[in-house]
């Protein structure tokens, strides 16, 4: 009888869940703009995923503070629906299907990493969804022809490009050896193929080109390849494991190169976490608080990577920057559009060129921002042990003198 | 029989009915009918014949990865389309789509059974715990290479060809709905039908005690492979639609995820009743609705709750719920009761 009757609660609990599951919300419900969102809280990606949501979050409630949105002479304000990806593309392609079919959400933001938004373009460019997505940069999503995706940030294949030429540069123009390892991701592999057209470009030769696992705890076997054949530059992309992993093993094993260039640094807040051993690591990085960009919500980088300090208690990662830039390139596409029409506010995304905190934002054919470069920056300790992220390229921002070659272990 | 009639033709009109009933909720009907097939042929080896398999992820992976290579590699450069700096677009017209999609299914059913034939007669000798772990291995090594292979994308997946622009915006959650019904009736019948012969009597010969089994004449090994073959040929028709479904293949996140799908597939079997033919189905059912609630309504939660209805399941319902009624109503499974036994069973307890 006790059986029956849990399983008679079971049941109707469902049922009563599923009922009220099936309510679906508008896209525009009073005076609110409901976006969709699949961010990854759990899984592989979840500390990125925090990051992403924290920077859409700390954005909507700007833009709602200051005024809201102007459409057809009302203000609307932006609200988010966010599910849990668990990382994972299979799950994030069902969730955008049933935030726009079941929750009727029109307009979408992207979710954490290039995979998850591989899987998430189909499923918005079938609806005509227009989605801003802040973190998806892997090239592929360029040049599949989707007219609904826009990008606030660079492509992948740019982010260590600089890198590479910088170490040419430094070496009189001559070709350098470069040793790489990459995570089986579609972004880190994208970073890779940019790796691939520098060394193409600049005569460079690749003398270690490992790849890494997805769940990333161990790179010993490749550091062991670099300790014996001393490359010039060692790149190092995965996410924000891959960044943990290598500062660790490479401080572990004490394995020295003279340029370090890796992604996600900020990200894995290495120089908090790692301290000294993650110095003289030169970071790709989308955004800096020290670049001088402008706009009317978060005023600038510095301003911004306050305000968020004070509400998340940590400094903001490119992630969350470039989340909350998002936000700011849906508010001004909106009251460009004076409309709800997703057709419309297409066409004014499209349209997009405007300068935030976190860059100039102008979207090319493919959806790609063409008008913000990435920054360099180099993990850079004073005696006392305290680091700091430095940009050191281009030299239009750099607030430091890239150091290099990186110092031996044992002269440290 | 008449009985039987009424139940299948009313689950049928509600299969046929069902995207029309409830149109928002197709993408989860279809996975729906995924997970059914999976659990269906999962039991044709961890049910019926004793072999508790975590292989079957390898086909299904396989047959994700082919239904979409020759979707693409029958009208375009299959190397090309994946290649992550590619800057061409290739996209198929809707005949090229749909020519694709079916010779893709085919070769995602039958390359795997062939696959599964050849494993199979390798690694079937192994019983109990070995098979387990054996098995367990080939998803994981299989996800791993085919995150290796550049023609397939490597580690920056593969996207499959996008539904064509039809002017109709729910004929890509209808065809695939159907696709994933017609295969699931497709499935059901064919495991019900090779249950009604002496086929299933040698599986659960060899479940009881394969060495008797042996004894007695019946070449187990060939059984055993016939058996696995038929799961994989199924598997990797699910395989090829739920690609197609989800549109973006990764290695070991979408096609050989045996994280999930590897231990979704066993769970449902056991929490419907592993070893009868309409246990998968219920469970893998009961599973889907659970699931779909809990990653809703305990966001963050989700694998808690999970974890929850699970040992839940292991300690009220350890023969699952086809079992738990067999147990509760023994008449309906054609058994026959004394009852007066039975009470005084039940009062010496």
């Amino acid at each position: 009888m006790k059986i029956k009757n849990i399983i008679i609660t079971f049941v109707s609990a469902i049922a009563i869940l599923f009922s009220t599951s099936v309510v679906s919300l508008a896209k525009v419900v009073g005076d609110k703009i409901i976006l969709g969102a699949a961010i990854s809280l759990t899984g592989k990606y979840s500390s990125n995923g925090v990051h992403t949501q924290n920077g859409y979050n700390m954005a909507v409630d700007r833009i709602n503070d200051m005024g809201g949105i102007k459409v057809g002479g009302k203000t609307y304000k932006f609200d988010i629906i966010y599910y849990d990806d668990e990382s994972n593309p299979k799950r994030a392609a069902q969730l955008a299907e049933r935030l726009i079919s079941q929750d009727g959400v029109e307009f979408m933001l992207g979710p954490y990493s290039s995979g998850l938004t591989k899987a998430i373009a189909p499923v918005t460019e079938k609806y005509g969804v227009p989605m801003v997505e802040a973190n998806g940069a892997s090239r592929s999503l360029f040049t599949k022809g989707y007219k609904y995706l826009f990008a606030v940030l660079a492509p992948a294949n740019l982010y260590l490009d600089v890198a590479i030429e910088t170490a040419v540069e430094l070496n009189g123009g001559k070709g350098v050896r470069i040793a790489q390892a990459f995570e089986q991701d579609a972004f880190s592999q994208d970073v890779r193929l940019g790796i691939l057209d520098a060394a193409e470009r600049t005569g460079s030769k690749i003398i270690i080109d490992d790849k890494l696992p997805k769940e990333l705890n161990d790179m010993a076997a490749t550091l062991a390849k670099v300790k014996a054949v001393k490359p010039d530059v060692l790149v190092v992309s995965g996410h924000t494991k891959g960044a943990l992993t290598a500062i660790r093993q490479i401080a572990e094993m004490k394995v020295d190169v003279p340029m370090l260039a890796m992604t996600h640094c900020d990200a894995a807040k290495l120089s908090k976490q790692h301290g000294k051993n993650s110095q003289y690591a030169l970071c790709a990085s989308q955004w800096h608080k020290t670049l001088t960009y402008k706009d009317d919500f978060f005023k600038d980088g510095m301003t911004y990577a306050a305000d968020f300090e004070k509400l998340f208690g940590y400094d903001p990662p490119y992630q969350s920057a470039e989340s909350s830039a998002a936000l700011l390139v849906f508010k001004d596409a909106f009251e460009r559009a004076n409309s709800f029409d997703q057709k419309k506010v297409r066409d004014a995304l499209a349209d997009t060129n405007m300068q935030t905190f976190y860059g100039n934002i102008k979207f090319a054919e493919g959806g790609q921002n063409v008008d913000k470069p990435m920054v360099l920056f180099q993990v850079m300790c004073d005696d006392a042990g305290k680091c700091e992220n430095k940009v050191v390229a281009p030299l239009k921002w750099a607030s430091a003198e890239l150091i290099h070659p990186i110092p031996k272990w044992s002269e440290r | 029989m008449n009985k039987n009639i009424i139940l299948y033709g009313a689950i049928l009109i509600f299969g046929i009915a069902a995207p029309f009933i409830f149109p928002a909720f197709k993408v989860q009907l279809s996975i729906l009918c995924i997970l059914i097939i999976l659990a269906i042929t999962w039991n044709v080896q961890g049910g019926e014949m004793g072999y508790n398999t975590f292989g079957n992820i390898l086909f299904y992976g396989l047959g994700m990865y082919l239904c979409a290579s020759v979707q693409v590699g029958m009208f375009f450069p299959l190397g090309e389309w994946t290649e992550g700096g590619g800057e061409k677009t290739f996209v198929h017209t809707p005949a090229q789509f749909f020519q694709g999609f079916a010779v893709g299914l085919a070769v995602a059913a039958v390359v795997p059974a062939i696959i599964a034939g050849l494993i199979g007669y390798s690694i079937l000798g192994l019983r109990g715990h070995y098979f387990a772990i054996c098995t367990l291995g080939l998803g994981v090594a299989a996800g791993e290479i085919s995150g290796g292979i550049e023609i397939i994308g490597a580690g920056q997946g593969f996207t499959t060809p996008p539904f064509p622009n039809v002017d109709r915006l729910e004929a890509r959650g209808e065809f695939f709905y159907f696709c994933s019904f017609i295969v699931l009736v497709f499935t059901f019948l064919a495991v019900k039908a090779i249950y009604s012969t002496r086929f299933k009597l040698v599986l659960n010969a060899i479940r009881d005690n394969e060495d008797k089994a042996e004894a007695m004449g019946i070449q187990t090994m060939k059984y055993k492979i016939i058996g696995w073959m038929i799961s994989a040929f199924f598997c990797g028709l699910a395989g090829g639609i739920m690609g197609g479904l989800v549109g973006y293949i990764d290695s070991t996140d979408v096609a050989f995820d045996g994280r999930e799908m590897g231990v979704f597939m066993v769970l449902m079997a056991i929490l419907g009743g592993k070893g009868t033919l309409w246990g998968p189905v219920i469970g893998a059912t009961l599973f889907h609705i659970f699931k779909e609630g809990f990653w809703t309504f305990f966001l963050g939660w989700q694998y808690v709750a999970l974890g929850v209805l699970i040992v839940v399941i292991v300690i009220y319902f350890p023969e699952g719920i086809m079992g738990w009624l067999r147990e509760k109503y023994p008449e309906r499974f054609g058994e026959v009761v004394d009852e007066a036994d039975r009470k005084a069973q039940v009062t010496l307890k």
